[in-house]
């Protein structure tokens, strides 16, 4: 190790006397951690909340219902009010400049745009 | 204000009593710890890992927090990106909060053979047990922590502020945090979950989105805009418009205010050594040489110019003398005579006379009108050379005939030759007259000539557009459609001639093939396509020459481009040396544009109410009776939070919950008195309590007393 890299002491220690069981003890090298843990997905499979009653609050219950109010419709490029849609890229714009500029943009920027309001073809 | 981490080892964990507990805040942003009872917390630091490789020793390292990035180069990053054990807000990832874990305990100076101190820990709101069962068992076995607590991190901050006077006992906690926002209600000064409400939106879709912006609006500067980066120019500059449309109008309009409001971001910009136009000594110098180079050259070729027509002079006299010898002998001697220089006849003495002179004539640079006597001359002359042609095939020898063939033969050619030059000289001639002719119209009527000649050229680039439109569609067709629909001429033509082959060998068998003469079907084919490309050029031919003639007269006229769609013309980007303003990143929409997202995720694609309407369903879901109650509750409405900073906050949230609420209806939004530390600071006030040891649980209620107990459990806040 360099000398100032020790002295900032960025690196974690592999042993720390506070400690019962060591990291290395535990998670032996070589198996991926991203696959011994569950994803948040998983997890709530998993609690089965529809098995309790409806009544308590669960992590699963306190979320929010979808919006009462009109969606509100803004331009993908500029941000101000739009009350148009593009057929072809399906971008809205909101004069007919921005609308040359949509149309000479490229395609891997047409999805990038898309995939901010989260509507981008998403090939699987 | 960017946040700073504190990260600095500290020195007197020793000095604390066993029974101190340790409080932990850990967010999804931040993680924060240090000692009941205290103001602030002595550690904090992101709550991210890095495991990069060490480029010398090839070990995988483990790196927490936030750090110098200049300390960064020893190691390799590429396959190791920040890593948070935090997935939405539920801890998830046990082996990364094991780092983090280490690494805050041992930032607090923690040694010993075990964490000897009670933890107070905080998680999110209705933690999942699988979740909450894995922290404690971590805390339990790894660091043998003797007793642990957990607790919500808003309701510490409600607490603590409630402390402070600034919130009543009854009220509504609304928290933005970094990836999710929550509002909960509190009665009697306790939350009431089953009132509560989430929505899966936080500070990270906020920088997330400006940073994308960012990127779409500045390709060019993509790698300017780094994540660390586009969170500091969100805390510095975002802000939340009062009304989205007003602003958004505001700035469509350019008015002077947004002017104002705009901010420009000035990247590092080096201008180019501008290079001082060279002085007017080394101009001067520059063009003496030239001229003298120049002088040297034109020197050169005079003396080369005039050794050459002394050559050709001398060779002329040479020939000249030989000719008028021979005029002086006798006709029989004069095979004999010319074996001498060479020559086999007087004609060919004649004819190399006259190439000389011509040549001569060259040299001295003399018009070339005179070339066409001379060729005529040679001409005669070498019809002389074919002397055999004229004599009738009858009186000749065998060889003699052979002889006259190739001399036909080659007559035929040299006529050709001589017939095509004709023409081209011709040809040009008339190109001459006609662009003199174009030019005089041009000087008397330069308007109607323009005119005339973009009528021209319009038609003709429509004819051929229309011929490649047919022609391409028989090629281009998208998919199997109807495939003899969209056939041009040719290949219809073609399909014609194969089926007529085909349909006329009659009904029974197939014979096609068995005559050679069959085959020719093909020759006929092949020849028909030839034609139909051949015969567009003289079209294109016209076009071209109509273009550069307008391109030379007009000096607005740009070309169409011939695409094969009817695109708009897109400007060729000017090649032009940048500028100032090239480097400069404006943030003027973007400013409120992003933070909006917290009152309407439909602009990012999340189906949820926003934080002004996630208030009116929380009162709704704790389905209190009285409308005085939830007066109660909208008297004193709490913000805290790390994305609660966002100056205009308070404002618009009280615009939009009294938009829910009855008229009339009492409405006071606070801001927590610090939105980041005051959930830690509330959970140390709550851990230095008396009676904060009769919350936690221990090793054995966690062993003996089972999951389904862990999911019961509940801290009480008030004690």
């Amino acid at each position: 190790m360099e000398a100032e890299v020790v002295e900032a002491e960025l690196v974690l220690p592999a042993y720390f006397s506070f400690k019962r069981i060591q990291s290395h003890e535990k998670y032996p090298k070589g198996q991926s951690s991203a696959r011994r843990f569950k994803h948040l997905k998983q997890i709530i499979q998993a609690e089965n909340f529809q098995n309790y009653p409806p009544d308590e609050p669960n992590y699963v219950n306190i979320e929010s219902p979808p919006s009462m109010h009109p969606c509100k419709r803004i331009c993908d490029i500029t941000g101000y009010e739009a009350p148009y849609l593009d057929p072809r890229t399906k971008l809205r714009y909101a004069n007919t400049e921005v609308f040359k500029i949509i149309r000479s943009l490229p395609n891997d920027h047409v999805q990038r745009y898309l995939s901010l309001r989260n509507a981008a073809v998403v090939l699987k | 204000m960017p946040f700073i981490s504190q990260t600095r080892r500290q020195s007197d964990y020793n000095l604390f009593p066993s029974a101190t507990p340790i409080v932990i805040d850990n967010g999804a942003s931040y993680f924060r710890i240090g000692w009941a009872g205290e103001n602030d917390p002595r550690v904090v630091f992101r709550n991210i890992v890095q495991r990069p490789r060490h480029k010398a020793t090839g070990e995988t390292v483990t790196v927490v927090g936030d750090h110098d990035p200049a300390l960064l180069k020893y190691f390799d990053c590429t396959r190791s990106g920040p890593r948070s054990a935090f997935d939405s807000n539920v801890v998830y990832q046990f082996e990364i909060m094991e780092y983090i874990l280490d690494f805050g305990f041992d930032r607090m100076g923690a040694n010993g053979s075990q964490i000897d101190h009670p933890v107070l820990i905080t998680e999110c709101v209705c933690n999942p047990v699988y979740s909450r069962s894995k922290m404690a068992e971590l805390l339990f076995e790894t660091y043998g922590v003797p007793s642990v607590a957990f607790g919500v991190d808003a309701a510490f901050s409600y607490k603590y502020n409630q402390q402070l006077g600034i919130c009543a006992r009854d009220g509504l906690a609304i928290c933005p945090g970094f990836t999710t926002a929550h509002v909960i209600p509190f009665v009697d000064g306790e939350p009431i979950y089953k009132g509560s409400c989430r929505t899966n939106i936080g500070g990270y879709h906020i920088t997330d989105q400006l940073k994308q912006l960012l990127s779409l609006k500045y390709p060019h500067h993509m790698t300017k805009f780094t994540w660390e980066k586009v969170e500091d120019l969100k805390m510095e500059h975002c802000y939340i418009a009062p009304d989205y449309a007003a602003e958004a109008r505001l700035f469509q309009n350019g008015t002077k205010e947004a002017e104002e409001k705009t901010r420009t971001w000035q990247l590092p910009w080096v201008p180019p050594a501008v290079e001082e136009g060279p002085s007017e000594e080394e101009l001067a110098r520059k063009a003496a040489i030239r001229e003298r180079q120049g002088q040297r050259l034109r020197e050169m070729a005079e003396a080369k110019r005039s050794s050459r027509i002394n050559e050709l002079e001398n060779e002329l006299q040479g020939l000249e003398f030989l000719l008028r010898q021979l005029e002086r002998v006798e006709e029989e001697d004069i095979p004999s005579f010319l074996e001498e220089t060479g020559y086999v006849s007087k004609q060919e003495v004649e004819s190399a006379h006259a190439k000389a002179a011509q040549a001569l004539r060259k040299a001295k640079g003399e018009p070339k009108g005179e070339q066409v006597g001379i060729e005529e001359k040679i001409d005669s002359s070498t019809n002389e050379k074919f002397p055999l042609i004229n004599v009738p095939d009858d009186m000749l020898t065998p060889e003699q005939l052979k002889e006259k063939r190739r001399q036909i033969f080659l007559k035929t050619t040299t006529e050709g030759r001589q017939r095509a030059k004709q023409k081209r000289i011709e040809e040009e001639l008339e190109r001459e007259r006609k662009n003199q002719e174009d030019e005089e119209q041009r000087l008397e009527n330069p308007e109607l000539y323009l005119e005339q000649l973009n009528i021209r050229y319009r038609e003709l680039s429509e004819k051929v557009e229309q011929r490649k439109r047919l022609k391409t569609n028989g090629n281009h067709t998208n998919g199997g459609m109807g495939r003899g629909e969209r056939l041009n001429a040719a290949q219809k033509e073609r399909m014609r001639l194969l089926t007529t082959a085909a349909f006329d060998r009659g009904k029974g068998e197939d014979t096609f093939g068995a005559n050679d003469e069959d085959w020719q079907l093909y020759k006929l084919m092949s020849k028909d396509n030839d034609d139909d490309d051949d015969g567009v050029d003289p079209d294109e031919a016209e076009l071209i020459r109509v273009t550069s003639r307008l391109q030379e007269v007009d000096p607005t006229f740009v070309p169409k481009l011939e695409l094969g769609l009817s695109q708009p013309v897109v400007e060729v980007p000017k090649f032009r040396p940048l500028t100032k303003e090239d480097f400069q990143v404006v943030l003027g929409v973007e400013r409120f544009r992003c933070p909006e997202i917290l009152f309407h995720p439909s602009l990012i694609g999340v189906d949820q109410v926003g934080l002004d309407e996630m208030a009116g369903v929380s009162i709704r879901r704790l389905s209190c009776e009285t409308q005085e109650f939830e007066d109660r509750l909208t008297k004193s409405i709490l913000i805290t939070g790390g994305s609660s900073l966002l100056p205009g906050m308070t404002e618009r949230l009280e615009a939009g919950i009294r938009m829910i609420r009855p008229c009339g209806a009492p409405i006071c939004v606070f801001r927590a008195s610090d939105p980041i530390l005051d959930a830690w600071r509330g959970a140390s006030s709550y851990a230095s309590a008396y009676q904060f040891a009769s919350q936690t649980f221990t090793r054995m209620d966690y062993y003996e007393k089972g999951e389904d107990w862990l999911r019961e459990y509940q801290l009480r806040y008030t004690i």
